[in-house]
């Protein structure tokens, strides 16, 4: 095969090329500029309405921490410019400050939605007066503000510290009313004791008691007197007031969640402890030192629920609270505490893999977000040697083995979609692990970062995927990829639609693989050659074909992909052998998760195959039974259309009530509607049972004829006198005649 | 309780009670008066739910009935004609905790109560109403109630009352936010019981009407009825009433009738003969109004003082201005 290609006046073999990688030798990037042929519809995506940037709600949230600014603005267009034509141009100018506050946002400018959206309008005007009008109208009824925040290096750790905090003040917000009840509640038992002790009766206290306008009505001395003789003298035990003081007191000195005012917290010095951690280490240590506290503070609570509801038992209870420590806090009480929150990799130095894994592994609230700012690894001799990083990409996985951690990995570009699915991470019980990529680093890449963490997980390079263990006990229900673009698929396939050089349109399914964002970053493109205009030859086969063929059909055909440049021209670029192991390494990776989230999977699929074949095996034996069947049959039956009725199932046996020999005397006793006629006659042979409905407790502790005399008194005809045991009692014939309705 | 370190103190030191904790004084009510069975079936419902007595109210009005809470042995309210309901729904209102049950009779809440009974229905309070109904005003000897059969001679009618009974399931099921109607009879104690303890787990406004007999005054009424068990139709369905094997074998006229259906509730509701008994409607879906109207505000000492002075500074009459700084006459 011949197929040389001209690259600035050096001829290379792409066959060459790809088997060795080396390009020519003049030393530019010829795919500089250069982007997938999928990505050219987002040359600039300010002009774009999509998810960001985001809107950090702040004050009252509504259950609502985080909007994007396109759909605040839709509510907002919904409210006060309902489409038509009385409203288009307010609507116009709404969109037109939308989109003027992604461009500032895009720009790096920082600010709260009322700043950007009052410097916009405030421009704006200057152009078009009548902007001002429409813009005052919009900005009043914009119900929302907050920091608005653009897809960049540092989005995720704003966004899940926002999302953090939402939770952490739901949760401060509970505690406070629970401890604000309790506290209120002992200090109630502890007034009305006050009120009843002789201080509190005193003739000074019940006059402070009533107000001054009648206080010369009465004759406080005298009162002061009487009481004692006519009000209960319990007062509470000295132990208990202790009790119930000293809980009181670790209520209001708690450091876990700040008070609501300085009243509820009288020592100033006491100042409330912090939860944002920049290391593992320094989390967990905080968690165990704080430890102590927090189960002094659990047993205040617990004394306290206790005394509130007249539960506390000393001789029971005392032995308990004695010895109630830091092992005593089981995992749902610490659910009530703060969780403490980690960022690690937002100062570029990678985490401590194994400090992590045994924070993770632990019973500890830590949520930590790992921040993964490249998915290279650099050589020590400052190359990019374009293989997945182990250490970032797999840590999400690894974390997934630890059974009982929350973990979820995603592009930060697809956080918002995520949002609520972060929020119950954040809440869940125990650790979490939040591996995010935020694309690649601005200054290696060609790409905006919101483009750029996209790519990673469209190329299924970085894919999103959620660990939840409070989900369910197995891993259908733990594990999930949504969220990922066709997750049944190898890879993602879009149509790119262009010209072709006679200017038709052109439509065609492309696969956007791990080689496509491989070509995002400018570190990687000497694993590509550029193909010039006019040496496209057939012995070419897109990088997902091409992965897809078995070697033998390799051989003298080169992976290429589709990239498209500035000047918008579509063009091929060959791919080495390096950048396609790479990507044949990141699709297994990808099958391994696809596994785990039951796609593919090998095991039922496997287990399928073998049902399968039984079933067909056990028809085949059925078919071939009715064969030499039907060959006997002496008449054809015409075929009925009645269907075979289902067997008519046995009726339910029912618990067979023992049968009562006529000649004994006895009570349907489940019967009795306790009318008290039969115990009144004779309370010691008729007894009622635990639920108070009558039997006969003594047949001897009375007459035959008080049996038949009850028989006849009850309503209900449930009480059976059998036949007599005295035989010597006298008019018997008379009671057995008389007995005889009710056998 | 918020904590799971209180829980496991309670679950280690669980109170359990006999019937007999709950079993507060002799009735004095007659011998085989359906109050009893009635009061029986309740104090089971406490023994069986572990109702602490302490956290347990219940209130009533006036008339043979209303003498239910002197025999409890908890929490009670013996108050006046006709007002047992808005005693329960302010002790409900103010302590939600509480266990309340409303004790009242076929006098008391369809004549002089019926006001407040329409709209307890339609407040869905979370609290268990009983109905104590035998067709005649007992405690002042024999006249005629609303629920009286047309024709009944009473001290009131010596002629015979001249109009149809009132049927105290067909408004019930009529009002709006109805959600749990269920119609016993005290002659079949099981079911009774099954009735009010469904009643009692269902969170809503409970209304339970329980066809008693009276054997002073109405000695015969429901003779029929408990000679001929065919007489009694008893609703039946997995989310309602299921009858024991002993209690199937005795009232073999049953139905299966899905809680959820009011159309078929209100046809059921209007049948006299047979009586129908089970559970008519149950919807655990309509709000309750303590949940709705609960301000979820702690009762501090300033916060009801200053409650208290709003309400009196309503009904102040304050000094026009000037007038204290004019001169005694």
């Amino acid at each position: 095969m011949q197929m040389n290609v001209n690259v600035d006046t050096q001829t290379i073999d792409p066959l060459i090329f790809y088997m060795t990688g080396k390009q020519p030798g003049n030393g530019k990037d010829a795919l500089a500029g250069q982007r997938p042929a999928l990505l050219a519809p987002y040359a600039d995506l300010t002009r774009l309405r999509y998810d960001f940037p985001l809107v950090l709600i702040e004050g009252k949230t509504d259950g609502v921490p985080v909007r994007s600014l396109s759909d605040a603005v839709d509510d907002l267009l919904r409210k006060i410019a309902p489409p038509g034509m009385e409203s288009e141009q307010l609507r116009k100018m709404i969109l037109r400050i939308e989109r003027e506050i992604r461009i500032l946002a895009a720009g790096g400018e920082r600010g709260h939605l009322s700043e950007l959206w009052d410097k916009v309008a405030a421009r704006l005007e200057k152009q078009d007066e009548s902007f001002g009008k429409s813009a005052r109208i919009a900005r009043a009824a914009l119900d929302i503000d907050g920091p608005v925040l653009d897809c960049r290096t540092g989005m995720a750790a704003d966004l899940i510290a926002h999302l953090w905090s939402a939770v952490q003040e739901d949760k401060a917000r509970r505690f406070r009313t629970v401890v604000s009840r309790l506290a209120i509640k002992l200090a109630d038992i502890l007034r009305v004791d006050d009120s009843r002790s002789s201080a509190g009766r005193s003739a000074t206290s019940l006059q402070a008691a009533v107000g001054p306008a009648h206080q010369s009505l009465f004759d406080f001395a005298a009162m002061s007197k009487l009481l004692p003789k006519s009000s209960p003298r319990e007062a509470l035990s000295e132990s208990r007031r202790r009790r119930i003081e000293s809980a009181l007191v670790a209520l209001k000195r708690q450091r876990f969640f700040a008070p609501l005012s300085a009243q509820a917290q009288p020592d100033q010095s006491v100042k409330p402890y912090a939860f944002r951690f920049d290391n593992c280490a320094a989390a967990l240590s905080a968690y165990r030192q704080r430890l102590p506290d927090l189960a002094e503070l659990v047993k205040a609570m617990s004394i306290a629920e206790l005394e509130i509801d007249g539960n506390y038992i000393e001789g029971k209870h005392d032995v308990i609270f004695s010895s109630f420590d830091a092992d005593s806090l089981s995992a749902r009480d610490r659910v009530l505490f703060p969780d403490y929150l980690v960022t690690l990799g937002d100062g570029g130095t990678p985490p401590d893999n194994a400090a992590l894994m045994a924070a993770l592994s632990s019973e500890v609230p830590l949520k930590v977000l790992l921040n993964v700012g490249d998915l290279f690894e650099v050589t020590p001799a400052g190359e990019v040697n374009g293989a997945l990083g182990v250490r970032s990409v797999q840590l999400a996985r690894l974390a997934t083995g630890l059974g009982e951690a929350f973990v979820l990995q995603s592009v930060s570009s697809n956080l918002y979609q995520l949002r609520e699915r972060i929020s119950r991470g954040l809440s869940f019980g125990g650790p979490a692990l939040f591996s995010v990529f935020s694309g690649v680093p601005a200054q290696e890449s060609s790409l905006p970062p919101y483009l750029s963490a996209a790519a990673a997980m469209q190329s299924r390079a970085f894919p999103a995927f959620s660990y939840d263990p409070s989900a369910g006990p197995d891993i259908a229900s733990r594990f999930s990829l949504e969220n990922n673009p066709q997750p049944d698929a190898d890879w993602t396939v879009q149509p790119v639609e262009y010209a072709d050089p006679e200017m038709q349109r052109i439509s065609q399914d492309v696969a956007f693989t791990f080689v496509d964002f491989l070509v995002c970053d400018p570190r990687c493109h000497r694993h590509f050659v550029a193909v010039p205009r006019g040496f496209e030859t057939e012995r070419m086969a897109s990088a997902a074909q091409w992965i897809a063929r078995s070697p033998a059909e390799q051989s003298d055909i080169v992976p290429y992909i589709l990239t498209v440049g500035d000047d918008n021209v579509l063009s091929r670029a060959i791919v080495d052998d390096r950048a396609i192991a790479t990507a044949r390494r990141c699709l297994e990776n990808w099958h391994r998760l696809q596994e785990s989230g039951g796609v593919h999977n090998s095991h039922a699929e496997r287990l399928l195959k073998r049902e399968r074949q039984i079933w067909e095996e056990q028809k085949r034996e059925e078919l071939a039974n009715l064969k030499p069947a039907a060959a006997a049959a002496p008449t054809v039956v015409a075929p009925t259309t009645t269907p075979a009725q289902p067997v008519a199932a046995a009726p339910a046996q029912e618990a067979a009530a023992p049968e009562r020999s006529p000649d004994e005397a006895y009570i349907e006793t489940e019967r009795c509607s306790t009318c008290n006629e039969c115990t009144l006659l004779n309370d010691r042979m008729f007894a009622y049972n635990a639920n108070k409905q009558a039997y006969i407790a003594d047949i001897k502790a009375g007459t035959y004829a008080q049996l038949v005399e009850a028989a006849e008194s009850c309503q209900l005809g449930i009480i059976h006198p059998g036949k007599p045991i005295n035989k010597a009692e006298s008019g018997l014939d008379e009671l057995i005649a008389r007995a005889q309705p009710f056998l | 309780m918020t904590l799971e370190a209180t829980h496991c103190l309670l679950r280690m030191y669980d109170d359990h009670h006999n019937l007999e904790d709950y079993q507060g004084g002799v009735p004095r009510w007659c011998t085989g008066c359906g109050d009893n069975a009635i009061l029986t079936a309740m104090q089971r419902l406490c023994r069986d739910n572990d109702l602490r007595p302490e956290k347990t109210v219940f209130v009533s009005g006036i008339g043979c009935s209303s003498r239910l809470p002197h025999y409890m042995r908890t929490y009670g309210f013996h108050g006046i004609h006709g007002r047992a309901l808005p005693v329960a729904e302010g002790i409900k209102m103010a302590r939600p905790d509480l266990n309340v049950f409303i004790s009242t009779g076929d006098g008391d809440c369809c004549s002089i109560g019926a006001a407040h009974w329409i709209h307890g229905v339609r407040y869905n309070m979370n609290m268990t109403m009983v109905l104590h109904d035998n067709h005649v005003y007992g405690l002042t000897k024999k006249q005629a109630s609303p629920t009286s059969p047309r024709g009944l001679k009473s001290n009131t009618t010596p002629r015979g009352s001249y109009l149809e009974a009132l049927n105290p399931l067909s408004v019930t099921l009529g009002i709006q936010n109805v959600s749990f109607v269920a119609q016993a009879v005290d002659w079949i104690p099981e079911v009774l019981y099954d009735i009010l303890t469904a009643a009692y787990k269902h969170r809503g406004f409970s209304f339970v009407r329980v066809i008693q007999r009276c054997p002073e005054f109405l000695p015969k009424m429901f003779d029929p009825w408990l000679q001929n068990p065919q007489k009694t139709l008893v609703l039946t369905h997995e989310r309602g009433l299921r009858l024991s094997p002993a209690m199937a074998k005795v009232y073999k006229n049953q139905q299966e009738h899905d809680p959820l259906d009011m159309d078929r509730a209100r046809q059921i509701a209007s049948i006299d003969d047979p009586i129908p008994v089970g559970i008519l409607y149950q919807n655990p879906e309509v709000p309750c109004y303590e949940d709705l109207r609960h301000s979820g505000q702690l009762r501090t000492a300033d916060y009801v003082r200053a409650g208290l002075e709003a309400e009196f500074d309503k009904f102040t009459v304050w000094p026009a201005e000037g007038e204290q700084s004019k001169p005694a006459a």
